[in-house]
């Protein structure tokens, strides 16, 4: 009898204490470029496991790092990820491995939306680029040895 | 048991009813055995209340085991006054503690099954853009694939297309 009542109060406050558990959200972005030759040399070339899983899905064949961040995001918190010049990642960590991307081009909002980072797995926008190539942007949530920005 | 003591025990009355009827047909019919039931029935009559009462004598394990009973049920006796309180706040307090468990267990696994079933999805906040979504399973990407409706409708200048985000 003791015992489940202590089971119970013990219950109660985890649950009343579930939403403070929530940790941060150590997110990297990757911003790469994808061509189809060797234009990019100077970059330095995504690492392997990555590029063949875009090259499994894309046609571009070889796959470039160009900007690479990485931050802690804490619950219900924003923030943003300058991947380029031009581009701005507001990054929101809902909680429960869950985000909201605001991608912001030349200063407006091209496209927003919630993801489930799911581990291993990447989350990628995408799109064309000048010459037949095409910008990538990884998302994707990683070990807290790795939350300091690079 | 020989027939004097079936007798015996049919006039003492401690055969059951099957042995009972048997001796009682026997010692009708039976003159030398109604002669026997009728004097052992004059005999049981004679000595009737005529035995001396007498004790046992009683072991010091049983004196004892009967002073431990007692003491127990005294402690007993005592008991209850403090822990009926406590009894009743239990039987409060079970059934509310059992549904607070039952409620934690329902909302967790609404919680993570929630947490399961959310679609990602995504918008396109700009009307010169198109969006796409897929999942690859093999490759464990998805992708939202952003696309410029001018350059989709002029896919020939998809070089000076606006949807580049400076990758140089």
């Amino acid at each position: 009898m003791r015992f489940f009542l202590r089971f119970a109060v013990v219950c109660l406050t985890c649950f009343a204490a579930w939403p403070a558990l929530a940790s941060d959200l150590k997110l990297e972005a990757r911003l790469i470029w994808g061509v189809n030759d060797s234009q990019a040399a100077q970059h330095k070339p995504v690492a392997p496991d990555l590029a063949s899983k875009l090259q499994r899905v894309f046609k571009w064949s070889n796959y470039y790092d160009i900007t690479n961040q990485i931050h802690s995001i804490p619950v219900n918190e924003s923030r943003d990820f300058r991947m380029s010049e031009r581009c701005v990642l507001k990054i929101k960590n809902l909680g429960d491995s869950r985000i909201e991307v605001n991608c912001i081009g030349k200063g407006k909002e091209v496209s927003r939306g919630t993801h489930t980072l799911a581990p291993s797995q990447w989350v990628i926008l995408a799109g064309n680029d000048k010459n037949n190539t095409a910008w990538f942007i990884g998302l994707r949530e990683v070990d807290a040895g790795l939350a300091d920005s690079k | 048991m020989n027939q004097e003591l079936k007798v015996q025990a049919w006039v003492d009355g401690e055969l059951d009813a099957d042995q009972a009827e048997r001796v009682g047909e026997w010692v009708a019919n039976d003159a030398a055995a109604g002669a026997l039931a009728a004097e052992l029935r004059g005999v049981k009559a004679a000595m009737a209340g005529a035995e001396l009462a007498r004790k046992a004598p009683v072991s010091p394990e049983f004196y004892w085991s009967q002073v431990q009973r007692q003491i127990q049920a005294e402690a007993a006796l005592a008991r209850p006054k403090t822990s009926r309180w406590m009894a009743r706040w239990r039987r409060f307090f079970m059934p509310v503690a059992g549904l607070a468990v039952a409620c934690c267990v329902v909302l967790l696994s609404v919680e993570l099954s929630a947490g399961v079933s959310r679609p990602d999805v995504v918008s396109s906040s700009n009307e010169g853009m198109d969006t796409m979504m897929f999942h690859d399973q093999s490759s464990g990407l998805t992708v939202v694939w952003l696309q410029d409706k001018s350059a989709q409708s002029d896919a020939s200048s998809a070089s000076d297309n606006d949807n580049s985000i400076d990758t140089d």
